[in-house]
């Protein structure tokens, strides 16, 4: 990719990121009710007229934003805010995020890991029975909600085989192994789904590559089927998946919500539900931009990715 | 260890979890709720000292434990009252006794209240506990502390007029009127602990830095996910066999909100202790508990009571008949079977089982069901106002607390009133009972202690009398109640203003909110020992104290 074209993606970008947060900012402006009565409950006058002095709600909305940017760009969260005091999202932040992105990771990395072997040999295998197995499967697995699933492993798998446990969290660097234990049943719960997504996407993609010229081509040499499948046909059938992987970061995250909260793990998605409930709008609105901010970012890297992929739009666009 | 109570729990998850983003806590009130001082158990035989004990808490305490400035439910004072001690605590009878103060002594005239400290007791970051520090941390709570800035306790502590040093070890407080329940106050449901000078004074860390005397000292808080304290080798309190308490080396708190998730947790062993006050969970954990697999204490004494709170500023329940027709039309069995699983125990007016001023139904006044009367009520209240009986009620936005609302909509329209349901978010619940926007909200308040304690909630210019009542007859009796000396006449003081509750119908009186502590089988201690002997204070609405439980090796 050009100097330029990445110059004009990363444009795209700040542009995104600017109408995502301004939203934001309208829609949290726009929830009813007033937050300070919401913070402060018993607190005095006195002590509300300073709290929405110091959350800057006697300023217009449009002022609100602009002063909540300017400070966010620099790496300025904001504070939550009681009557008492204040404390900075970032020290919240500063530990949910590695949970948060632990989660999003293992559950994409495992959803791939399991659904590209499948969605290869499902399509080289299209209309065996092994095949309408795995799409039956798969379409059971779609009709699941996370949260379902997760209360339903949290129980069969958690409580009644006692295999993994059910709530809290380990540092990596604390204990590995038990930090993969209790991350296990959430990652399921998140992938399981993309599993289904991933494997039916590159099955279709796959069935189509099969057909084409160079793969009779390749096959036509003697080259294996096993060869033919991974090192020719996979590639160019990864661009939709690569897609929706990029745009499944979303999903992923709204999932992470409330498996966050069901497996009691301190993530955004946790921080998120409690800023919320507790109306910590100034909080709020710097986690949904850190979400977004996220949400863009792979999908530019997936943008990039194509161009790693496939050597036709690297041409095209340079 | 699966049984029949968690087999049956799961079906009801998914329903359940679908109200997953509108926990409800404290105020407000859960779902409906159970019966009977339950029994203790897991109590028996000799405590053995050592080990770690994860207990799963209802909520996080994210506002942190700057006690004159925080707001706990029953999860942050379960922290509280492992770092802090109160100057007194409730004894089997629910008395006060002195717990980190050696006495507790009013003047004949209860005006003067005099509190000998200990000697020889220490913080835990090593600073002495005098006379000096107790009285900056009173000063603290009433707002008289230029450091903090309390919020309630401004209120509670109102009827102070001055704190004093006498001696190192002695701190005389000094009274607007008399106050004969000021050591109830001082231990303010577990809320009123003495925090070290050094976190009095801490401006940035206040929230985060605890620092008690009590039986833990804090070691880590990593918020949402657990708040660990490690024994306190030095505490000062042994218990009745003469055993340096706690017999723990270190408790664990982990905040699991989604109650089905906190008992998975407890019956997978990650945690081995939880509590709850949902009814449903409480029925299944009867059953998980009758099969063997976990031991279960159970308490309403002392407890908080569930009611539909009323509005008598404003039409229509400013009229005595609007009340009486809506308590007359609330058919309590029904209730019980239908949202409580049976489990319930009705509440016949504020004060629970064990509470001074306690009565049974008949007793209080208070309207049985009787939809006929109900009718008949409503059909008066229409013939003098010339106006239809309905009215707006007011519930958060939590599946069960609709359901309650749905359910008291549909008893209403039954007897002719006509009810509409609001929902409100939980944030904006206690404003919006301050401002009095309401006309009937579902509400959860007075737990147990005194019952001057409710003072602040009843009397008529008290800003937080959230339900506007201006009863002369309620005025003269919490008055009289708060001065007087006798403990016997204060009996009869709030016997007659729980009778005053069910004659005028105040407040629509619900069911006593029960509250469970679940625990695996080698858990025990879980109501401990009250302060002056091994009989403990049975109530559970402000948590248990965890110094005297301990796990069978």
């Amino acid at each position: 990719m050009s100097l330029g074209m990445l110059a004009r993606r990363v444009a795209h970008l700040l542009v995104v990121l600017f109408c995502v947060t301004l939203f934001v900012a309208l829609l949290t402006s726009m929830l009813p009710g007033d937050p300070v009565d919401a913070i402060s409950g018993f607190a005095s006058q006195e002590q509300k007229d300073q709290l929405r002095e110091d959350l800057g709600l006697n300023d217009p909305v449009p002022v609100q934003y602009v002063h909540w940017l300017g400070k966010f760009v620099r790496g300025d969260l904001g504070n939550y805010y009681s009557v008492t005091g204040s404390r900075p999202v970032m020290d919240r932040v500063k530990d949910a995020l590695p949970v948060s992105l632990q989660l999003m990771i293992y559950a994409q990395v495992l959803a791939l890991v399991i659904a590209i072997p499948l969605g290869v040999m499902t399509a080289y295998r299209a209309g065996s029975r092994f095949d309408r197995g795995s799409n039956a499967t798969a379409f059971g697995l779609l009709a699941i909600p996370n949260f379902a699933l997760a209360l339903i492993l949290a129980y069969y798998v958690g409580v009644r085989a006692g295999w993994l446990p059910v709530q809290g969290y380990v540092k990596p660097s604390q204990d590995l192994p038990e930090h993969l234990r209790r991350m296990a049943l959430p990652t399921i719960s998140l992938a399981v789904a993309q599993v289904a997504v991933y494997m039916r996407l590159l099955r279709s993609d796959m069935i189509a590559t099969l057909q084409e010229d160079f793969i009779t081509m390749a096959k036509a040499k003697g080259i294996s089927p096993r060869r033919v499948l991974w090192r020719h046909a996979l590639r160019p059938s990864s661009l939709t998946l690569l897609t929706v992987a990029g745009l499944n970061v979303g999903a992923l995250i709204g999932g992470a919500v409330i498996v966050e909260v069901i497996f009691s793990l301190p993530g955004i998605g946790t921080l998120l539900f409690q800023a919320i409930n507790a109306r910590q709008y100034v909080a709020l609105q710097s986690l949904v931009a850190i979400v977004a901010v996220g949400y863009v970012l792979v999908n530019f890297f997936v943008d990039i990715l194509y161009a790693v992929l496939d050597p036709r739009i690297r041409h095209a666009r340079s | 260890m699966a049984s029949t109570g968690t087999r049956r729990r799961w079906s009801k998850r998914l329903a359940t979890i679908l109200a997953l983003g509108l926990v409800a806590a404290a105020c407000g009130g859960g779902g409906g709720d159970s019966g009977g001082s339950g029994g203790s158990a897991g109590n028996e035989g000799t405590p053995q000292m050592g080990g770690t004990l994860k207990y799963g808490l209802e909520a996080e305490t994210a506002d942190g434990w700057c006690l004159p400035e925080a707001q706990l439910a029953i999860s942050g004072i379960m922290v509280a009252r492992t770092i802090y001690d109160t100057l007194t605590r409730p004894d089997a009878s629910g008395k006060y006794q002195p717990w980190l103060a050696q006495s507790v002594t009013p003047s004949a005239d209860n005006k003067v209240w005099t509190i000998k400290l200990r000697s020889g007791i220490k913080f835990h970051d090593g600073s002495d506990l005098t006379a000096e520090v107790v009285k900056n941390n009173l000063d603290a709570y009433r707002g008289a502390y230029p450091a903090r800035k309390p919020l309630l306790f401004v209120f509670t502590f109102s009827n102070i007029a001055k704190v004093d040093v006498v001696d190192p070890l002695t701190v005389q407080v000094t009274m607007k009127q008399p106050w004969a329940a000021f050591d109830a106050y001082l231990y303010g449901s577990g809320r009123v602990g003495m925090m070290a000078q050094s976190q009095l004074d801490d401006k940035k860390h206040c929230a985060d830095k605890l620092v008690g005397t009590g039986p833990f000292k804090m070691k880590e808080w990593v918020p949402n996910q657990k708040f660990v304290a490690d024994k306190n080798p030095d505490y000062w309190a042994k218990d009745a066999e003469g055993r340096q308490l706690p017999y723990l080396d270190q408790v664990e708190y982990d905040p699991i909100v989604e109650v089905d998730q906190r008992v998975n947790a407890l019956e997978s062993g990650d945690i081995q202790a939880m509590h709850t006050s949902d009814p449903s969970t409480i029925a299944d954990l009867r059953n998980t508990a009758k099969s063997g697999d976990i031991d279960l204490t159970e308490s309403t004494d002392f407890g908080e009571v569930t009611y539909t709170m009323l509005n008598s500023s404003k039409p229509p329940f400013d009229n005595i008949k609007a009340r009486q027709a809506l308590a007359y039309a609330f058919n309590f069995d029904d209730y019980n079977q239908v949202r409580g699983k049976g489990i319930l125990t009705q509440a016949s007016g504020p004060f629970a089982p064990g509470n001074v001023g306690n009565l049974d139904d008949k007793q209080t006044g208070f309207p049985q069901y009787d939809p006929d009367k109900a009718k008949q009520l409503v059909k008066e209240y229409e013939d003098e106002t010339g106006k239809q009986l309905k009215f707006s009620f007011s519930t958060v936005q939590a599946a069960t607390t609709i359901a309650d609302a749905q359910f008291f909509k549909d008893q209403a329209e039954k007897v002719g009133m006509k009810v509409d349901i609001t929902t409100i978010d939980q944030s904006s619940l206690i404003d919006t009972a301050i401002q009095g926007n309401f006309q009937a909200v579902g509400w959860r308040n007075h737990p147990g202690g005194d019952p001057d304690e409710q003072y602040v909630w009843w009397e008529s210019t008290s800003p937080v009398n959230f339900g506007r009542i201006k009863d002369p007859e309620i005025d003269k009796l919490l008055n009289e109640g708060r001065t007087s000396t006798d403990q016997s006449k204060r009996t009869t003081i709030y016997e007659d203003l729980n009778k005053r509750f069910g004659a005028e119908v105040w407040n629509l009186w619900n069911y006593y909110t029960p509250w469970s502590v679940a625990t695996t089988k080698n858990v025990h201690g879980v109501l401990g020992e009250g302060p002056t002997s091994a009989k403990p204070f049975p109530g559970l609405a402000v948590g248990n104290p965890v110094m005297y439980m301990w796990i069978d090796k």
